[in-house]
C-alpha cells in the first residue's frame, strides 16, 4: 500500500481510539473495522457505567458465587493484580468504591464505605474464575482497559495480516505494528510541548500517564493514589514502553502516582518518569 | 429526578417533544426469577462473532457447562479453547452428535445459510436446539426447520431475542392498554460499518463474507431486520404482515458490492398501519430501536432500555404515579424501574438505567429454562420460521423493486 495510511476510529471506554493502516495483505477495512469491533466489544465487557457489562456484572455477583472467564479475561485480572504487587499497591483494580464515592455518581458500581481491598480479589487459575470476599469489593479497570483493548485489537490486526499500523487509545496509549515504509519505527511524542521528547515505536506499546490529568472529580483534578484514596500532590509524568500495551498502561499509571521506580518493575519494560514544576528531579529505566 | 450525563455515549437524543416518558427497565439490577433446574450440558455449532458472544452469555449461567463446541474451521476452533475451559472440540457437527449424547442442549450459531441441516441433525438425535435468528436464508429451509422442530419432542427456540427482553415483555400489554389506537410502528438499525470481515486466507475470507453474497445472503432485512420485525408481529397479537415493499442501494459502500448497504422498507398489515423500517450500513445515527405509535401514547423500545411516551391528554393508569420521572428525548419522562424507591435511595438510579445483561442472555435463560424445567418456549421455531419469512420476502422486495405479498400462516 502506498500513500496516507487508512484511518479508522471509534468512541469507546470514555475516550477515541484511532487506528492508522499503512500496510498489509489482504482487505485492510475489513481488518481495521475487525479490530475496532474488538475494541468495542471490550468496552461492553469492562465497562463499569453499563449495567449489562461484564464488569458489573462480577461487581454484582463475584461475591456470592465465582464468575467464570475465557482465558484472556482471566489473563487481564491476574496481571492487574500483578501489577498491584509489584507497584506496591500504586495500581488497584478495586478503587470503584472510592471512586463512586469521589464523585463518579454514573458508575454503576454503588458508592460503598469508600473501602479498597485488592486482598478480596480471588483468581482460581484452575477454572478461569473471579470472586470477590464480599459486596464491599469492587472493580475498576479504568488503568489497564485501554491498554488490553489495544493489544487485542493489534492481536486481530496481525491475524488479519496487517503488517504497519499505528493504533492509539485517547492518545496516551499506542501501539505500532511494524513501522511505516523507510522508517525505523512509529515517530511518538510525549506530551505536545515544543521539544517534547520522541520515541520511535516499533512492535512494541507505549502509554504515558500524568499525574495531573482528570482522572477524579476531587477539587485539584489529580489522579488517584490508591494506597491513601487522596488526590495525587505532585505533578508530573510517566511514560512506559514494553511489549504489552496492557501492562504499560497498568505501569504508567502506577509510576504517575508512585514517583519512582520499584523493585518490581517487571523485565523488558522500559519507563521514563519526567518531571512537573515541583517535582523530584527525573530518571529513565531501562531493563533488559 | 435523574437527567442523562452529556459525556457518556448513549442512544438517548435530544428532540422536540412534550411527552412524558417512562423508562420500562422492569427492574434495574436482577429481572429474572433464579433458574431452578438442573445442570445441564451444552455444544455450540459455530464459534464466529455471534458464537463468541454466545459463549460469553451462557458463562453467566450456572447451571450450564459449556461441554462441546464445534467449527468447521481450524482457527476459530483453536480460539475457542482459550474462550471455554474444557470443552470437547469438533470440526462437524455429527462427530459431536454421535458421541457425546449427554451434551443434550445445541446451540446453533453458524451462517444463516447453514442452519437447516445441522438444526435438523440436532433434532433428529434427540437434542434440545437453539438457533440463532433468522432461522434459515430460504422460505423452503424455514418450513422444513418448523416441521423438523414440530415433530422432535424436545425444546426448539429460534433466537428471536425480544420475546426473551424483560424490558420488551413489560412493554407488550402496554400497546394495548396505553397506546390503545395503533397509528403507526418505525424500527432502524443503523451502524457504520462496511460489513467486510478479513480472513487469513481468500477461501477464509470468502466464507467470512456469505452476507455480502447474493447467493445466500437474505440483506439487511432479512439478517438484521427480522428481529426488530418479530417484536411488531408479537405486539400486533402474532399477526403478520400481507406486503412488503421498499428500496434499497449502495450508499457508502462502493467497493463492487450488490447487496445493498441502505434500504428504506414498509411492511404493510391488513388494517393497513404499517411497520416503516430503514436499515443502514452507511451511518450510526440513533443505533437500533423501535417506535410503537398510538392515539394515547408512544413506546419507544432500544433493546436494553424503553420509555412509555404518554400524550398529555392520555387518561392515567394509576401505575405510572409510583414511577420515578427522568429526561429523554426532550421532555420530562417517568422512569419505570421495579423498586426504584430503594435504588434512588442508594443512589443507584442511575439516568440511562438498562438491563443487568445483554438481550442475548434473557434469550439463553428462556431456552435453559424450557430445557430444564419443562417453561414454554418463548419463541418456537414455528414463529421463528414465519419472522425469518418475513424477512425473506422483505429482502425480495428490496432487490426486486416490487412489492412482495406475504402468504397467510397457516
Amino acid at each position: 500500500m502506498t500513500g496516507a495510511p487508512l484511518r479508522l476510529a471509534v468512541a469507546a471506554m470514555g475516550t477515541r481510539f484511532e487506528l492508522a493502516l499503512a500496510a498489509g495483505r489482504g482487505d485492510l477495512l475489513a481488518a481495521g473495522e475487525a479490530a475496532l469491533e474488538e475494541i468495542e466489544r471490550l468496552h461492553g465487557r469492562f465497562s463499569r457505567f453499563a449495567p449489562d457489562s461484564l464488569l458489573s456484572h462480577i461487581n454484582r455477583t463475584a461475591w456470592r458465587s465465582p464468575v467464570r472467564l475465557d482465558r484472556e479475561t482471566f489473563e487481564l485480572f491476574t496481571d492487574a493484580l500483578d501489577v498491584r504487587v509489584r507497584s506496591e499497591g500504586a495500581f488497584d483494580i478495586t478503587v470503584a468504591p472510592a471512586m463512586a464515592g469521589a464523585g463518579f455518581a454514573d458508575s454503576a458500581v454503588r458508592a460503598g464505605d469508600g473501602r479498597l481491598d485488592a486482598g478480596g480479589v480471588r483468581l482460581d487459575a484452575a477454572a478461569w474464575t473471579i470472586a470477590c470476599a464480599g459486596p464491599h469489593v469492587a472493580l475498576d479497570l479504568g488503568g489497564i482497559a485501554k491498554g488490553h483493548a489495544l493489544d487485542c485489537a493489534a492481536r486481530t490486526l496481525r491475524a488479519a495480516g496487517v503488517t504497519s499500523a499505528l493504533l492509539h487509545g485517547g492518545t496516551s496509549t499506542s501501539v505500532a505494528i511494524g513501522a511505516p515504509d523507510g522508517a525505523a519505527g512509529w515517530g511518538i511524542a510525549i506530551g505536545d510541548a515544543p521539544g517534547a521528547p520522541v520515541v520511535m515505536l516499533r512492535d512494541a506499546a507505549l502509554s504515558v500517564s500524568d499525574a495531573g490529568s482528570q482522572r477524579t472529580a476531587t477539587d485539584d483534578g489529580h489522579i488517584m493514589d490508591p494506597r491513601t484514596g487522596a488526590a495525587v500532590r505532585r505533578s508530573g509524568r510517566a511514560s512506559v514502553t514494553g511489549p504489552s500495551a496492557r501492562l504499560a498502561d497498568a505501569w504508567s499509571t502506577a509510576l504517575a502516582v508512585l514517583g519512582r521506580l520499584p523493585d518490581g518493575f517487571p523485565q523488558g519494560f522500559s519507563a521514563r518518569l519526567l518531571p512537573g514544576p515541583e517535582s523530584t528531579p527525573h530518571s529513565s529505566a531501562g531493563a533488559a | 429526578m435523574t437527567t442523562p450525563s452529556s459525556n457518556r455515549r448513549t442512544f438517548i437524543r435530544q428532540t422536540a417533544g412534550a411527552l412524558a416518558g417512562l423508562s420500562l427497565v422492569p427492574d434495574a439490577w436482577e429481572a429474572l426469577p433464579a433458574l431452578q433446574g438442573p445442570a445441564v450440558k451444552a455444544g455450540l455449532v459455530g464459534l464466529g462473532r455471534q458464537g463468541r458472544a454466545i459463549i460469553a452469555e451462557l458463562q453467566k449461567i450456572e447451571q450450564v457447562e459449556i461441554a462441546a463446541v464445534c467449527d468447521v474451521a481450524a482457527p476459530r476452533l483453536k480460539s475457542a479453547a482459550g474462550l471455554v475451559r474444557g470443552a470437547a472440540a469438533f470440526d462437524n457437527h455429527r462427530a459431536l452428535l454421535d458421541t457425546r449424547a449427554d451434551v443434550t442442549a445445541i446451540v446453533v450459531a453458524t451462517p444463516t445459510h447453514l442452519h437447516r441441516q445441522i438444526v435438523e441433525d440436532c433434532l433428529a438425535a434427540g437434542r434440545h436446539v437453539y438457533c440463532e435468528a433468522p432461522i434459515a436464508a430460504s422460505v423452503e429451509d424455514c418450513e422444513a426447520i418448523a416441521t423438523a422442530a414440530a415433530g422432535a419432542g424436545t425444546v426448539a427456540q429460534a433466537g428471536f431475542q425480544g420475546r426473551s427482553n424483560p424490558t420488551y415483555r413489560r412493554a407488550q400489554p402496554l400497546v394495548e392498554t396505553e397506546l390503545r389506537q395503533l397509528v403507526s410502528m418505525y424500527a432502524q438499525y443503523h451502524r457504520k460499518t462496511s460489513w467486510r470481515f478479513p480472513g487469513a486466507t481468500p477461501d477464509a475470507e470468502r466464507a467470512a463474507n456469505w452476507r455480502l453474497d447474493p447467493e445466500v445472503s437474505i440483506g439487511l432485512a432479512g439478517e438484521l431486520g427480522a428481529q426488530q420485525f418479530d417484536v411488531a408481529h408479537w405486539f400486533r397479537g402474532g399477526r403478520y404482515p400481507v406486503r412488503a415493499q421498499g428500496r434499497g442501494g449502495i450508499r457508502l459502500h462502493r467497493d463492487g458490492r450488490t447487496v445493498a448497504d441502505s434500504i428504506d422498507l414498509d411492511l404493510i398489515w391488513e388494517d393497513g398501519v404499517a411497520l416503516r423500517y430503514q436499515g443502514t450500513l452507511a451511518s450510526s445515527y440513533a443505533g437500533q430501536h423501535e417506535l410503537f405509535v398510538g392515539g394515547q401514547g408512544t413506546i419507544r423500545l432500544a433493546w436494553s432500555h424503553g420509555w412509555l411516551f404518554k400524550e398529555a391528554d392520555a387518561p392515567t393508569q394509576g401505575w405510572e404515579v409510583y414511577a420515578t420521572r427522568q429526561q429523554a428525548f426532550g421532555a420530562e419522562g417517568i422512569v419505570l424501574v421495579a423498586d426504584a424507591t430503594r435504588l434512588a435511595a442508594q443512589g443507584a438510579l442511575q439516568s440511562g438505567i438498562g438491563l443487568p445483561h445483554p438481550s442475548l442472555y434473557y434469550a439463553l435463560v428462556d431456552f435453559v429454562r424450557s430445557v430444564t424445567e419443562g417453561a414454554p418456549v418463548r419463541c418456537s421455531m414455528q414463529e421463528g420460521a414465519r419472522a425469518t419469512i418475513v424477512g425473506i420476502l422483505a429482502n425480495r422486495a428490496i432487490v426486486t423493486g416490487e412489492p412482495v405479498t406475504v402468504p397467510a400462516f397457516g
